[in-house]
């Protein structure tokens, strides 16, 4: 329900005439208000002690295991909300700034609001595809319509890099669907029966390989980064903010989802790979982040480097380190889609990304420079805002695992602290170089009014986290406790069927079958 | 009297296609709409003809007519195209000046072939189909006299083609020299020995090339991009759709009876492995390089032949069906936008052109929006389903590695759909065109009807599904 409401919004939006700019804006700010409050909802029927997904809706829809199927769990309902949150937030932030072809501008924020949440919510493997694919193409337009110069290029990188990630997937999806028709007889996509199900470790690894790489791409880990700087320099302000806040954590989501509890043997195998590339993640893009000129490209890749620290968490599979991911995620979202926010008032008045046009800002916008000094500490995790509460999590549970990468991982903060501090220093302090920053105006109401939630909800975080975590306890410990018990087996869980016939002939797949065939005899024998 | 009745849906076509004939000749009519309107009625009512042989399948004339469901499907299927086309040339023809009856005339008669070829397992009369729709195609693709690339198109389709035909005939002989009938079910019965001789193998090679031409596999594929170029482009959304369709069907019956039996297959199985794979790459890296969006469009039908190819190899003939029917949505469309963009006499259908259409004409570049997402086989639409059919079945079936090649050579494909859509939005140079009138209603039916369809197909296909499913179980055992 909450899903569709932005895509009927959508919807509405194709009848209202391209003149009537008002009318686009009001009615896709109230869908998204809407949505909000049903979210809210949402979060009030929630009930924490259940660790399956609640709330949930399920039809049938194209039969052989292809349902609509969704719900919300602990590890979801966090991600929903922010991405209910933000989306009211990136709509007021383009109210002016967004002129030419405003109807279509906000059509196509609806339409990606529905394939985000579709793809937090979905439990059924085919929907959450359908989704993950879906959300490419309005953020294809976005990109590519009211994108800077280079916009072209980035969006083509942008669709392209995260195709060739979610096409192999599909493959490894085929795979996995067959093999669980061949384990059971059964075609399904549901999470919770997929998950039942234990593949020898062969398999598992090109699956897990495929999967990692689609979400890896997407969260972005380190070498497959590179498209991001690019769609976020020449996105939108509100295509930077959905960017940067809820997109990549899509990729997280997936891991979490998917590629950890569906493969946990494949996951016990590459651990050690993907914590050294997180590893490297964090300090490249806090090291790129320091040399760079550009402020919306410095925030580009302090994203790189705050998602390597919620992807070294992820990985260390602890219960304070998930948690801890988890809420990071949030506040990477609210502090960096803040921090996109604030570049993209700047550049409303200025039409300059670069750091060196801007010097003594905070003479003219002292309202402005308050609220970024909030979001930037915000950012570099200071105790009391929201960023330290997951940092601390997120490195605490490191630490239980791998002393010395938490060594590094550490560096984050303080590298973190040095670009941003830096940034600020050289865009709001200092003295006026340029004579047009004289004729900046403050922040207007508007603009106060979608900062200040977001500061607020870094305050509340910072200060009383429990709110939040206490939601995903259960979730968090079932999730550990599914994949512990499975990294243990060895076997097909699932009640075995006599061998299935092959007809194949490509290479790979067939030796993998007759071991698998030989473990469900194996299975029978024993039993 | 049964078998008579059974003929209906065909007879009809062919009935009305002679009537428009003689009225050309003998009429007084300047306005062809008559035809046009006569040609519609016949389609439509074979339509419903033929749906009411839903129930009650038979065979006649011992194996050379039969009325199976998955005939029905496929009449249905052609007739749907043919009404489709029929719509986009009359407004295409009267701007471009060949308005002329036995267009109609021979487009129903090309229709006629398709029908016969569905509905037959004697491989005979499926040739017989194949030529009837092959002289009918010759003449429609140089329908425009006056235009040196429309009768280039028709001459080098007229001598490929006949080429074609031949290694048919070649093939046909080649196998009746092992089996008295060239009936398809009784080829399935023959001994071991006989399949695996020499010269059946290459009567079954035989026939691969010649349909393979059709059905434009690469390296068969040489006249397809001229053809569809030098075409009128509603003919050209013809020939991407019908006999496509049509030399699919045949040759997945082929295959499927062929593999069924006891024989080793496995060197036929690496040879359509490897015509796939040729297909699907070649088609989508020489559509890279396109300028010309028809041009570009005939390299993605060469691609999609590859992607279709895949379903031959898993047998997979539900997303066989399913796909083309996808294909007539999304590939029509794409065409009618096409025709949408002509004007007086004139095309314009290079890339250039296209820039600003979004500013322009926000519908119609909205719609081919869609069309080209769907070719691109992005979900909700039409595209990715079928799409995701064949490529779990043939996974299913072990062919793996195939898929990891489609779906990296659909990934090319993106990109050069996105550059359509790039132009249509991005660019802001608006060419030097000519001022368009508004679309005719005919048209935008057109277009309507195929941006539903491929919604329809995209969202909630099971319906279809199972129909289709009813008809491959009753039909191919």
């Amino acid at each position: 329900m909450i899903t569709f409401l932005p895509l009927a919004g959508a919807v509405l939006l194709i009848f209202i005439p391209g003149e009537r700019k008002e009318w686009s804006r009001l009615i896709a700010l109230l869908v998204s208000l809407i949505t909000f409050g049903l979210s809210l909802i949402l979060l009030v029927n929630f009930d924490a002690s259940q660790a399956e997904p609640q709330l949930v809706e399920k039809a049938t829809w194209l039969g052989y295991g292809i349902n609509y199927h969704v719900g919300v769990d602990g590890l979801s309902l966090l991600l929903v909300l922010l991405t209910t949150f933000l989306f009211p937030i990136a709509i007021l932030s383009g109210w002016r700034y967004i002129d030419q072809r405003v109807k279509e501008y906000h059509l196509f924020l609806l339409f990606l609001e529905t394939g985000i949440l579709g793809v937090f919510v979905a439990l059924n493997l085919f929907l959450f595809y359908v989704f993950w694919e879906v959300m490419l193409i309005p953020m294809y337009f976005l990109i590519g319509l009211w994108g800077g110069p280079r916009r072209i290029y980035a969006t083509i990188k942008f669709v392209l890099f995260t195709m060739l990630g979610s096409l192999l997937m599909l493959v490894a999806i085929f795979v996995l669907y067959s093999f669980y028709y061949r384990a059971t007889g059964v075609y399904s996509f549901e999470f919770s029966d997929l998950t039942k199900m234990v593949l020898l470790p062969k398999v598992q690894t090109w699956l897990f390989l495929a999967f990692a790489l689609a979400f890896a791409i997407k969260v972005p880990m380190f070498p497959f980064h590179t498209w991001l700087p690019d769609a976020h320099v020449e996105a939108p302000t509100a295509g930077s903010v959905i960017l940067a806040a809820v997109l990549l954590k899509m990729g997280v989501y997936g891991f979490l989802r998917l590629a950890m509890p569906l493969f946990p043997q494949a996951l016990a195998k590459f651990t050690p790979w993907l914590m050294v590339l997180s590893l490297i993640g964090i300090i490249y893009g806090g090291l790129m982040a320091l040399i760079q000129k550009d402020v919306k490209s410095l925030v580009a890749y302090s994203s790189v480097s705050h998602m390597g620290l919620i992807m070294l968490a992820l990985f260390s599979l602890n219960p304070e380190a998930i948690q801890g991911s988890i809420i990071q995620m949030v506040n990477h979202g609210l502090s960096t889609g803040a921090l996109f926010l604030i570049v993209g008032i700047l550049y409303e008045r200025a039409h300059t990304r670069l750091i060196k046009d801007y010097g003594g800002v905070s003479r003219q916008m002292p309202v402005l420079a308050a609220f970024f000094l909030v979001c930037m500490l915000s950012s570099l995790g200071l105790p009391g805002l929201n960023g330290f509460v997951g940092e601390i999590l997120c490195l605490f549970g490191v630490f239980q695992v791998n002393k010395i990468m938490a060594y590094f991982a550490v560096s984050t903060v303080i590298l973190a602290a040095g670009y941003l501090l830096w940034m600020y220093q050289r865009v709001m302090h200092g003295p006026i170089v340029h004579d047009y920053v004289r004729s900046f105006r403050d922040l207007n109401k508007r603009e106060i009014i979608y900062l200040a939630p977001v500061v607020l909800m870094m305050f509340w975080i910072g200060i009383y986290p429990n709110f939040f975590l206490r939601k995903m306890d259960t979730s968090v410990n079932l999730f550990l406790k599914k994949i512990q018990e499975r990294q243990k087996y060895f076997v097909l869980q699932s009640p075995p069927q006599p061998p299935v016939t092959v007809i194949t002939e490509s290479a790979g797949i067939d030796d993998d079958l007759i071991l698998n065939k030989q473990s469900n005899e194996m299975l029978i024998s024993r039993e | 009297m049964n078998q008579l009745a059974s003929l209906a849906p065909l007879l009809l076509v062919l009935l009305a296609s002679l009537i428009i004939l003689l009225l050309e000749a003998f009429g007084r009519w300047t306005q062809r709409s008559w035809h046009a309107t006569i040609a519609v009625a016949a389609l439509i009512g074979s339509i419903f003809l033929a749906l009411n042989w839903w129930e009650k399948s038979a065979t006649y004339f011992s194996g050379a007519y039969m009325m199976d469901k998955v005939a029905i499907i496929f009449m249905v299927l052609f007739s749907l195209a043919g009404i489709l086309v029929i719509l986009l040339s009359f407004p295409y023809m009267v701007d471009h000046g060949f308005n002329r009856g036995e267009f109609f005339s021979l487009l129903l008669l090309a229709i006629t072939g398709l029908m016969i070829m569905a509905s037959s397992e004697d491989l005979v009369v499926i040739f017989l189909g194949l030529e009837t729709l092959s002289v009918a195609s010759y003449v429609l693709a140089g329908m425009k006299k006056q235009d040196e690339k429309s009768s280039e198109a028709a001459i080098k389709y007229f001598l490929l083609g006949s080429l074609a035909s031949a290694f048919i005939i070649l093939g046909l002989a080649f196998f009746s020299a092992q089996n008295q009938s060239l009936n398809l079910r009784q080829l399935t019965s023959l001994a071991t020995d006989k399949l695996e001789s020499p010269l059946f193998l290459a009567g079954l090679c035989l026939l691969l090339v010649g349909f393979g031409f059709k059905v434009s596999l690469v390296p068969f594929h040489m006249w397809t991009p001229d053809v569809y170029q030098g075409a009128p482009t509603p003919i050209t959304a013809f020939f991407s759709v019908g006999p496509k369709a049509a030399g699919f069907l045949v040759l997945f019956r082929l295959f499927y009876s062929i593999m069924k039996m006891e024989a080793d297959v496995s060197s036929i199985q690496t040879i359509i492995w490897i015509l796939s794979v040729l297909t699907m790459v070649v088609g989508n890296l020489i559509a890279l390089r396109q300028r010309n969006v028809k041009r570009l469009l005939a390299y993605s039908s060469i691609a999609h032949a590859g992607y279709l190819t895949i379903a031959l190899l898993s047998r997979d003939g539900q997303g066989l069906t399913f796909y083309l029917l996808a294909y007539l949505f999304m590939n029509v469309g794409a065409f009618a936008v096409l025709v949408a963009l002509s004007a007086k006499g004139q095309e314009f259908h290079e890339l250039e052109d296209f820039n600003g259409l979004g500013e322009r004409r926000p519908w119609l570049a909205a719609a081919m929006s869609v069309f080209l997402l769907s070719l691109a086989g992005f979900p909700p639409t039409a595209g990715f389903l079928a799409k995701f059919y064949v490529f779990s079945t043939a996974v299913k079936q072990g062919f793996t590695s195939l898929i990891i090649i489609a779906v990296l050579a659909s990934l090319v494909s993106v990109y050069y759909y996105l550059r359509v859509i790039v132009h249509m939005y991005m660019i802001k140079e608006a060419p030097a065109l000519p001022a368009i009138k508004a679309e005719p209603p005919l048209l935008l039916i057109v277009i309507f009807f195929c941006l539903y369809g491929v919604f329809q197909l995209g969202l909630f296909p099971a319906r279809l599904i199972s129909l289709i499913r009813q008809a491959l179980t009753t039909s191919l055992p």
